[in-house]
């Protein structure tokens, strides 16, 4: 018998509305303080300016909060919700479940993508998005069945802690011997006891015959969560088609995905074979440019990163289909089997590692100047069975062992743990107890922003140091990808809308390697083009690895090869077979700009989203000490001589260094003027009046709020 | 002879990715090549050598995350 139980909290019986042309228009609502369940309708106006997935998040937590609200009242609201497209299982990558809260860590509006079965699950069980509410003590679960058409709220007791376990118990609680029919969302102690929290979202993988999960990892989303009281929220669902999703033109569905899923099988085994080595590929061509991240984002490569290749994980990942969505051919969601932990409570035990993906390998790797594939998988399992975020506790660490290295702190603060760069003890230990809410960890558990206020007020830092080596932005810690040699890059990270995450631009390749946009004209059309065509992806649940991480081989011959434009008339063509809505690629675009300008103004309703708010640490941009601009001293010796015309003769590095910060930081702040002129933007970065009525989200809180901010016209 | 995207093309001894490359006459400023497995990245290519008989992968663009 297993002993753990299961109350009734509250039922809700209803019935499930006819799917139509990938919505059903309502969406579910549960409160959990007072256990409530509430079934609401979309509006057909929210419904064309938002189109799903996070513009549907975000319009529901807009609503749910005040600009007062923090991330742990009771009205901080999670949504998750898949989109129009998301369910599909004959078009590649279209699975995915976008989550969006107001964040521990930047204390705004957060989104997260991620995989797994649940977007489409709870679409198909009847929602469009999944809005949750208030808080308890008691430990919840939220069941969501489709099948039964009932949602279920239990208390429970005796499940267990992480979410490696908990995934498994609560998958075979409630499958009924059909587990492929179930997805978790859960998060782990890690969650509870830090503010980097992630969740976990699982697929089941029937050849293995496992649970496996992919991550929410970003701005704490598990965190909340966790403070909620929730333990987990699982949907049932039971046969997906491509009729399940009731397209509008399934001949005209069929046609295009068959294009699209033809060629990436055709294809990807050419190109960076993402079916068997996933995105690991990434980590020696980006240490061959200079952009792997090493010691806290101090250099760009290193004569290890071999050791955490693609070679290496070809090796350790276990081979077989590994797609989070059924159907995608990329099927990049690769696994470790029988990886046998050294430390923490699976110690000497035989587990599944899901992963490691690029950002792991280099967050918790490389940037802590550890090159040993066997720590990178350790960090990976125990990130994700405790609810932690990778990258959040790769840069986190690689904060604190600089800090360590500079004399900032020292083994009186880290509670004696020695965190030199490379010590993989040290870095497992801090994940272990960030995990228990214990010792040191503890600390590095609340995010780089706010340990940079603790270092200087509790031990006496250097606060303007810490200031440059810090990387976070927003108060998000930064992904794994190095951005001193590309400004348009820098934007990537700098304006995008959460924090610095990729998942916006990523424009490294074209600006540097390949010099095509030399302009700051043209860097700020790449930094509106990308950043809406990727935001367009998350409003209909679809990933965007399909896009342009296999291209057509006659691509490169087109005129704007970045933007992988046959596939973007794929897409177009794909949402107008579903939605019953003729699209063409610019109306892709127009769909993004009108949620990306809405959820600019969020920020400015909760007292951000201002010029101020897109700063960087100087680390991002440039060499901050003297050894960082020696280490690369040929190039940044050019670059002021010719670039900016400057006199060096005999001067000295320091002297250099400061000439070179200066005119990076003017280059950064024109890119801005550049950027928030071609968004249609005040120079403070503020949507002007004329675009918010452009993009039909002049609404009347909107223009309000605008106007409050001294933006008239 | 080595493959390259597919088509046979002829082998010298000494060939660089960067002759290879030159010989195709392809304009495209690849970043990036696969040779059998092995990546082979543009700060590379000068001085590194097509094996015979090598598949040759030309990447067109690194995506990145
Ligand atoms: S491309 Fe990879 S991450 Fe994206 S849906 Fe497919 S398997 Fe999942």
């Amino acid at each position: 018998m297993p002993d753990y139980d299961f109350k009734d909290a509250k039922t809700l019986d209803y019935k499930r509305p006819e799917m139509e042309n990938g919505y059903t228009d309502q969406t579910l609502y549960i409160n959990l303080s007072d256990p409530q369940i509430a079934i609401k309708p979309v509006a057909e106006k929210t419904k064309k300016t938002f189109i799903g997935g996070k513009g549907y998040d975000l319009w529901l937590l807009w609503n749910a909060v005040q600009p007062s609200t923090r991330w742990n009242d009771p009205e901080n609201a999670l949504c998750i919700a898949a989109g129009p497209l998301g369910g599909t299982p004959i078009y590649p990558g279209s699975g995915k479940s976008i989550v969006a809260t107001l964040s521990p860590t930047t204390a705004s509006v957060i989104d997260s993508n991620v995989g797994g079965y649940f977007g489409p699950y709870l679409k198909f069980a009847g929602f469009d998005a999944l809005e949750i509410q208030g808080k308890t003590t008691a430990e919840m679960v939220v069941f969501i069945d489709g099948v039964n058409q009932k949602i279920q709220l239990f208390e429970t007791s005796g499940l267990p802690e992480n979410a490696y376990e908990l995934s498994a118990i609560l998958t075979e609680h409630f499958a009924q011997g059909k587990p492929r029919n179930i997805s978790v969302v859960s998060t782990g102690p890690g969650a509870k006891n830090t503010l980097i929290g992630c969740l976990n979202f699982t697929w089941y993988d029937s050849k293995r015959k496992r649970a496996r999960y992919k991550q929410a990892g970003r701005g704490g989303v598990g965190s909340v969560f966790a403070d909620k009281g929730l333990k987990a929220v699982v949907a049932c669902w039971n046969n997906v088609t491509a009729d399940t999703n009731k397209p509008a033109d399934k001949a005209r569905l069929k046609n295009v995905a068959k294009q699209h899923s033809r060629e990436i099988v055709e294809l990807d085994p050419k190109q960076n074979e993402m079916a068997k080595i996933g995105t690991t590929h990434l980590v020696t061509i980006m240490n061959d440019h200079d952009l792997l991240p090493t010691h806290n984002f101090r250099y760009g490569q290193h004569t290890q990163a071999p050791n955490l290749g693609q070679e290496v994980y070809r090796r350790m990942f276990d081979p077989g289909f590994d797609g989070c969505w059924m159907g995608c051919t990329v099927a990049c969601s690769h696994g470790i089997k029988d990886f046998v932990p050294l430390t923490g409570p699976y110690k000497g035990k035989k587990v599944f590692v899901d992963g490691p993906e690029y950002e792991t390998i280099a967050g918790c790797g490389s940037n802590l100047g550890i090159f040993d594939p066997h720590t990178v998988a350790e960090m990976n399992f125990y990130s994700d069975a405790y609810g932690l975020d990778t990258i959040s506790v790769g840069t986190g660490i690689a904060f604190v062992m600089e800090c360590f290295e500079m004399g900032l702190i020292d083994q009186s603060h880290t509670g004696g743990l020695d965190l030199h760069f490379g010590n993989r003890d040290a870095a497992l230990e801090i994940v272990h107890q960030m995990a228990a809410g214990e010792g040191f960890g503890q600390i590095v558990g609340q995010g780089v922003r706010r340990m940079k206020a603790l270092f200087a007020k509790d031990f006496g830092a250097d606060a303007t140091i810490m200031q440059d080596i810090g990387m976070e932005a927003k108060g998000l810690e930064f992904s794994e990808y190095m951005t001193k040699e590309s400004l348009a890059q820098q934007g990537g990270y700098g304006l995008a809308l959460k924090g610095p995450q990729h998942d916006e631009a990523w424009l490294i390749f074209l600006d540097m390697v390949h010099n095509f946009m030399p302009t700051f004209e043209q860097k700020a059309e790449a930094l509106h083009w990308f950043p809406m065509f990727r935001t367009w992806f998350g409003l209909c649940g679809l990933c965007k690895l399909p896009w342009n991480d296999i291209i057509p081989e006659d691509n490169k011959d087109t005129a704007e090869p970045a933007k992988v434009l046959k596939h973007v008339r794929w897409y177009a063509d794909y949402f107008s077979a579903i939605t019953g809505n003729e699209v063409d690629p610019d109306d892709l675009i127009k769909m993004s700009e009108s949620v990306y300008n809405f959820q600019r103004i969020f920020n400015l309703r909760m007292g951000f989203g201002r010029r101020q708010h897109d700063d960087l640490p100087y680390r991002a941009v440039g060499p901050v000490t003297e050894t960082e601009y020696e280490s690369r001293a040929e190039r940044y010796d050019k670059q002021l001589a010719e670039i900016y015309k400057a006199d060096i003769d005999g001067k000295s590095t320091a002297e250099k260094l400061t000439q070179l910060r200066k005119q990076r930081e003017e280059q950064y702040e024109k890119l801005k003027d550049a950027v928030y002129k071609r968004r249609g933007w005040t120079p403070d970065g503020i949507p002007t009046h004329k675009t918010v009525k452009r993009l039909g989200i002049d609404f009347d809180e909107v223009v309000e709020l605008l106007r409050a901010n001294g933006v008239n016209s | 002879m080595i493959q390259v995207a597919g088509k046979q093309m002829a082998w010298h001894e000494g060939m660089t990715v960067s002759d290879l490359l030159d010989e195709l006459k392809d304009p495209h400023p690849y970043a990036v090549v696969r040779i059998n497995q092995q990546y082979v990245t543009r700060p590379n290519f000068e001085h590194t050598f097509v094996p015979d008989d090598a598949d040759v992968f030309l990447i067109p663009m690194i995506a990145g995350g």
